[in-house]
């Protein structure tokens, strides 16, 4: 008990509350947690583990903790093509998939494969796009991404990027919570859990939609799954409410709200002199939290105040909900120190089952839509000297194969891809990555990653390790397991990182 | 470490102290594997010496296997010769290097003298206390000193006496009242139970508000929630598309079985294979869609057989949590790596789930039951006798027509098609085998169904299928059952189990508290009150320790900040449906109307976005919108938006406990969620036709909010509220907008703004 008590000592020194604290965690100063902590105290049986549970503030549970180490990067955003883009349209250049364009696909490729929809055999598919080296580093970029080219020498490409699922729902979910079920703890969630946040009047994590869908796996891919509720991602909204009920009643005005909430805090403070529970203490810091979001959020949404020349910059309309219009809040957040931000943008998909999936359609305008945004985002940053701290990730839950998909066996009006799990391309930029380099290599069909390849965990371990956060330490209990976001995997990147 | 409760209740309280419980460390005292050994074990051993992995060839896991000679040719541990056990050696070597744990601190002294100890007297194992049954000889209880003192208390002071801690004196009658009502139906008290208990707060009086509210169909609607996180039912099947499933007849089913106070151990067999009753009933049937609950995935180009594969994993998942209180899913991949459960164990108890019918792909989903709403059912009934009594009478040409328009009313009854679970033909069935590494495509030997060694056969005569796994989960010698479900209820009125980890009772779970009253109490479940639900809630909140007041004094908050002795009553949030329920009760604006499909109360715009599915949110109309929170429509990949934020899970998967959380997304909720203004306009009309005085009022919708008057601090407050509000709206132009409704009355929306206020503070969401 020493030890706890000295911890408990110094933790209600550090606070401001301090007499609430110090009557929260005296004593049984782990269980008092509880409620809030759920089960992560249970394995505790080091010093240090102890240490880092009662850095956390039971008050507020997204208090700014220290990371595990420096940190490189103090936030993320992070662009998901919901759907998965092609890779071989966009990023990997096959000039020789150009020449078997049309041809059979040779069995050898096929033999123990899971496809979505391919059947029998297929035909290889070429590049359906141009390609050119873009600034000092070189970069293939497809004539898709104009905009991008500008910007490939402050990116990391990753081209042999691997997943274990070829399904959106599982590989989205493998993606953003390290396993292909449903019920864990998205990246976010975890991030927000280990580090808290530097804004306490704006959620820790932010979730942006757009695309007209919400990603496969539905709001799960921003679920805090058995960490505490706290940690979720707050999806905040460009049409209706930004935040679920953050709007008062019409008729209802600021002063007023703030005189009700007021009563409600006053009612708790008798009510926490009466029966002396410390939750209602924690209510109170609550309501007065749920009070500056009702004046901080509207102003970080509305997009209204930028200047021209910045809606020029990334082509937003305000009111509408677009990716562009989320590319920009995405930095109005980052800027106000929002720990997580998520932006997920559907779409991707192009099977060639129908126009709007077919890659000389559909895609065509996916890219549009997404091309001077990203772009004005990575420029945005830098220029503001953000870019440095801000980690920024691009890409899609899986690939395509270099086959065009086949339906049914039948060859299809439109041109598509079907889900490939064995080799895509993402892109990271900022916090500490190194700028301006190719990671990673498939073969000369874009089929299989041939040099560098990294899993899906071998990301989650890097965004961590950016972070300042150790993967494998970064833990929490349930149902009797240490469970972490990279499960039993993961090795972070080190070649990337500058 | 058990001690014979019969002579510590002969003690006094003081007497009880310290002595009888604390361990003397004497050379001669023998040593407790559980208390003492496994401690250290668990902590300092197991992760490289447990079921994962096995360094050195040395497992600490099995009795057998940490008695084996390990790789090095030397046995770890030689019962009665602590210097030649290689453990002892290494736990203690000088060499850095060679000393025991690599990383980390050494073991301290005291610890290698337990071992030692351990070791020289014969190194004798024990199981993990949950796997050993309680011993009712053990358990004998006295008879009491204290007239109003039930079983429960003697235990519960036993250990307050032990650490120096008083109970605290019993809760007023007015917050005991509306304790008892949510905790037995939800709802807040009414009235009469009020009035009757103020003037009457004997416990004969208590006695009868319990057995009335026991009694009440509301009873059954509160309880389902619990029982409907662990068997995750939902109105949708997951992932991807996440599209409508009918189930719920068999939520239906649930709120029913608690209702009519079914036996917990027909509650069980009913459930996981009621359909291999002899003959079952319809209800039997609608019974095992707790098992149809698993979520599939009819994305295309999926494999069916791989999320088959996943639902039976979930399955036998969710079986070991909801029975057994031991997570199960570190086994599908290997061997537990701190429970007794080996690997292959696993796939044997996956075996007997692995021979379902059951297929879950689209449009196709099978085996299905037509099934029919309650005024249906009846309305098929009657036709069907009458059909039925005509063709009898042989009246049949007369009344052609007549009979011809009732077969026709018949088929124009909806029927809704709930799926089942159903066993495969005998010469259908699938073999099972290991899956290496929990991958299924990655096939082991060949299992049988069969139970883990460490735990008590099948029953004799019961077969080796679902229906004897059944059995075996209730037979009355499994350890397990009744603990975790004793525990599990437990937790539900007093805010946190005897057994913190409710959904762990293996060796990283918390240990109980007070493991001879949770003993005793499953005992005394099983063998007396044989499974009764009823009765055991009934003790328990017949106990003292349930009824004492749960203001927290100085002492207690100094010794017992988090009420881990229970010196006080429970004082804890209300649940997602309990909140909800609560606001639309006492605004007057809950819907009675029970059981049926799910209803869709309003929800933002927008919330409903979903991939290849043009599923709607459809406004549910009239007092539909007013139904308790259980009728609500759960979609999994975007579940109901008010009962996520207070911590309702999204039901894909099974939950055994919900993990409280206090965030500003619920502030927001109860300010602004359009059916809290609802209720608050609600009761601001209630007010009005009471007094046309704003204190009195004020008084009274604190009074109808939390049953008591407020002090003058408290109403000071509200009224300054009030007169701040109706100021407001007197000079402003426009008025409290909520829904498609503008209200202009002054006095009403400051009565509005007042009401809010009162059902945001803490003593209303909080079960005091």
């Amino acid at each position: 008990m020493n030890l706890l008590e000295e911890i408990n000592y110094r933790n209600a020194e550090l606070n401001t509350r301090r007499h609430f604290l110090k009557k929260c965690v005296a004593g049984m100063g782990s269980l008092a947690l509880g409620g809030l902590m759920g089960s992560a105290l249970t394995g505790c049986d080091s010093d240090k583990e102890i240490a880092e549970t009662l850095m956390r503030d039971a008050s507020n549970p997204m208090k700014a903790l220290p990371p595990h180490y420096i940190a490189k990067a103090k936030r993320v955003i992070y662009l998901h093509m919901a759907g998965a883009p092609s890779q071989l349209e966009l990023f990997d250049y096959k000039p020789e998939l150009q020449k078997l364009h049309g041809l059979d696909c040779p069995p050898s490729l096929l033999e123990g494969k899971r496809f979505a929809f391919i059947q029998g055999t297929p035909q290889m598919l070429g590049p359906q796009f141009n390609f050119n080296q873009y600034g000092d580093s070189g970069s293939w970029v497809s004539d898709r991404l104009p905009h991008f080219t500008e910007c490939v020498d402050d990116v990391a490409f990753l081209k042999a990027v691997h997943t274990d699922e070829f399904n959106h729902a599982p590989a989205q979910l493998l993606m953003h919570t390290g396993g292909a079920r449903l019920g864990k703890p998205s990246m976010g969630s975890w991030v927000t859990y280990g580090l808290g946040s530097e804004n306490q009047d704006l959620p820790g994590f932010v979730v942006l939609v757009s695309g007209g869908t919400t990603p496969s796996a539905g709001k799960s891919v921003w679920g805090s799954g058995f960490l505490p509720s706290v940690y979720q991602g707050v999806q905040c909204r460009t049409q209706g409410d930004p935040v679920l009920y953050l709007s008062d009643p019409k008729g209802m005005s600021r002063e007023l709200r703030q005189k009700s909430i007021s009563a409600i805090n006053k009612l708790n403070q008798q009510q926490y002199e009466e029966v002396g529970d410390p939750e209602i203490m924690t209510r109170i810091s609550q309501y007065e939290m749920a009070f500056k979001m009702q004046m901080s959020v509207p102003d970080t949404m509305d997009i209204n105040d930028e200047p021209q020349y910045i809606h020029d910059m990334y082509g937003t309309e305000p009111g509408k909900s677009s990716f562009a219009n989320n590319c920009l809040l995405a930095r109005r957040l980052a800027e106000k120190g929002v720990r997580f931000i998520q932006l997920y943008h559907w779409g991707w998909d192009a099977h060639g089952a129908g126009k709007n999936e077919a890659l000389n359609h559909g895609f065509k305008d996916r890219c549009k839509e997404v091309d001077q945004p990203m772009s004005a985002l990575l420029k945005d940053l830098k220029q503001r000297g953000l870019l440095e701290d801000t980690l920024v990730i691009w890409g899609g839950e899986f690939g395509r194969t270099p086959m065009r998909e086949n339906r049914g066996g039948k060859e299809m009006t439109f041109v598509g891809r079907d889900h490939h799990l064995e080799a895509f391309t993402m892109w990271m930029a900022g916090g500490g990555i190194k700028p301006g380099i190719t990671f990673g290599e498939t073969d000369e069909i874009g089929y299989y990653g041939i040099k560098d390849r990294v899993h899906v965990h071998d990301i989650q371990a890097t965004i961590l390790n950016q972070l300042g956060l150790n993967h494998e330490r970064l833990t929490y209990n349930f149902q009797g397991r240490d469970f972490r976001l990279t499960d039993v995997h993961g090795n972070v990147i080190e070649k990337i990182l500058a | 470490m058990r001690i014979r409760l019969a002579s510590l209740l002969g003690l006094t309280g003081a007497m009880m102290a310290a002595g009888v419980w604390s361990c003397n460390s004497s050379s001669e005292e023998k040593v407790d594997f559980n208390a003492e050994v496994r401690p250290i074990i668990n902590g300092k051993c197991i992760s490289c010496h447990g079921g994962v992995k096995q360094s050195g060839e040395f497992s600490l896991l099995f009795e057998e296997d940490a008695m084996e000679v390990n790789k090095s040719g030397k046995h770890g541990i030689i019962p009665g010769k602590a210097e030649e056990s290689e453990m002892i050696k290494r736990i203690t070597h000088a060499d850095p290097e060679q000393r025991m744990p690599p990383e980390g601190p050494a073991l301290s002294n005291e610890e290698v003298e337990t071992l030692k100890r351990w070791i020289n007297q014969g190194a004798k194992w024990e199981d993990h206390w949950s796997f050993v049954p309680p011993d009712p000889a053990e358990l004998e209880l006295q008879d009491s000193q204290s007239p109003d003192a039930n079983p429960i208390d003697h235990f519960i002071i036993a250990k307050l006496n032990e650490v120096g801690l008083e109970p605290s004196p019993l809760a007023s009658p007015e917050v005991l009242a509306r304790r008892l009502s949510i905790d037995l139906v939800g709802l807040p008290p009414s009235k009469e139970m009020i009035r009757d208990l103020q003037a009457d707060n004997s416990l004969k009086n208590y006695e009868k508000w319990v057995d009335r509210l026991l009694d009440s169909p509301s009873y059954g609607e509160n309880w389902a929630s619990m029982w409907l996180d662990l068997a995750r039912y939902a109105d949708s099947k997951g992932y991807e598309a996440d599209r409508h499933r009918e189930m719920w007849k068999y939520r239906d089913w649930v709120i029913k079985a608690f209702n009519q106070n079914m036996p917990f151990d027909q509650f069980t067999i009913e459930q996981l294979a009621g359909d291999l009753l002899p003959n079952p009933t319809k209800d039997q049937l609608i019974a095992t869609g707790f098992h149809r609950n698993t979520m599939t995935n009819d994305e295309g180009g999926t494999d069916d057989e791989e999320f088959r594969v996943a639902a039976v994993l979930d399955r036998v998942n969710t079986t070991w949590e909801v029975w057994q209180g031991i997570t199960m899913a570190c086994v599908q991949c290997h061997s537990h790596p701190y429970d007794p459960i080996r690997h292959d164990e696993y796939y044997e108890f996956y075996a007997f789930l692995n021979n379902s019918q059951d297929k879950d792909s689209y449009p196709v989903e099978s085996p299905v039951l037509p099934v029919y709403t309650e005024i249906d059912l009846q309305k098929k009934e009657n036709i069907q006798r009458w059909i039925d009594s005509v063709q009898a009478s042989g009246g049949i040409a007369q009344k052609a027509s007549l009979l011809k328009a009732k077969e026709e009313e018949l088929k124009e009854l909806k029927s809704y098609s709930l799926p089942i679970m159903q066993e495969l033909a005998e010469e259908e069935k699938r073999q099972t085998f290991v899956f290496d590494r929990g991958n299924w495509t990655t096939h082991g030997e060949e299992v049988y169904p069969g139970v883990p060694g460490s735990l008590p056969p099948l029953p004799e005569g019961s077969p080796y299928n679902r229906l004897g796994m059944a059995q075996w989960l209730v037979s009355g010698e499994n350890p397990l059952t009744a603990r975790v479900t004793v525990n599990r209820l437990w937790a539900k009125l007093f805010g946190k189990g005897i057994v913190l980890t409710q959904e762990d009772f293996g060796s990283q779970g918390n240990a109980p508290t007070h493991p001879e009253l949770l003993d005793w109490m499953a005992v005394h479940w099983v063998q007396d009150m044989k499974w009764d639900i009823k009765k055991l809630l009934k003790l328990m909140v017949m106990s003292q320790t349930y009824r004492q007041s749960s203001t927290i004094s100085e002492e207690a908050q100094e010794k017992d900040p988090a009420n881990y002795y229970l010196s006080r009553g429970p004082r804890v949030r209300l649940s997602a449906e309990q909140i909800r329920d609560q606001s639309l009760a006492v605004s007057g604006l809950l819907s009675p109307k029970m059981l049926g499909p799910s209803v869709m109360p309003h929800q933002p715009e927008g919330i409903w976005q979903v991939v290849y599915n043009g599923a709607q949110w459809k406004t549910s109309e009239g007092e539909d919108q007013h139904r308790r929170a259980v009728y609500t429509y759960i979609r999994r990949t975007s579940p109901y938006p008010s009962m996520i934020t207070f911590d309702g899970p999204s039901r894909e998967f099974c939950i055994n406990r919900r993990i409280n959380t206090n965030t500003p997304l619920q502030a927001l909720a109860t300010l602004n969620d359009p059916v809290y203004i609802e209720a608050a306009q609600a009761m601001a009309d209630s007010l009005l036709k009471v007094s046309n005085k704003p204190e009195e009022q004020i008084t009274k919708g604190f009074e109808m909010s939390i049953f008591r008057s407020p002090t003058a601090d408290e109403l000071e407050i509200l009224l300054s509220l009030y007169q701040e509000s109706k100021g407001h709206f007197s000079n402003s132009k426009e008025g409290l907008q909520n829904l498609d409704l503008t209200e202009m009355n002054p006095e009403k929306n400051a009565l509005t703004v007042v009401a809010n206020a009162i059902m945001n503070q803490d003593a209303f969401i909080t079960k005091n």
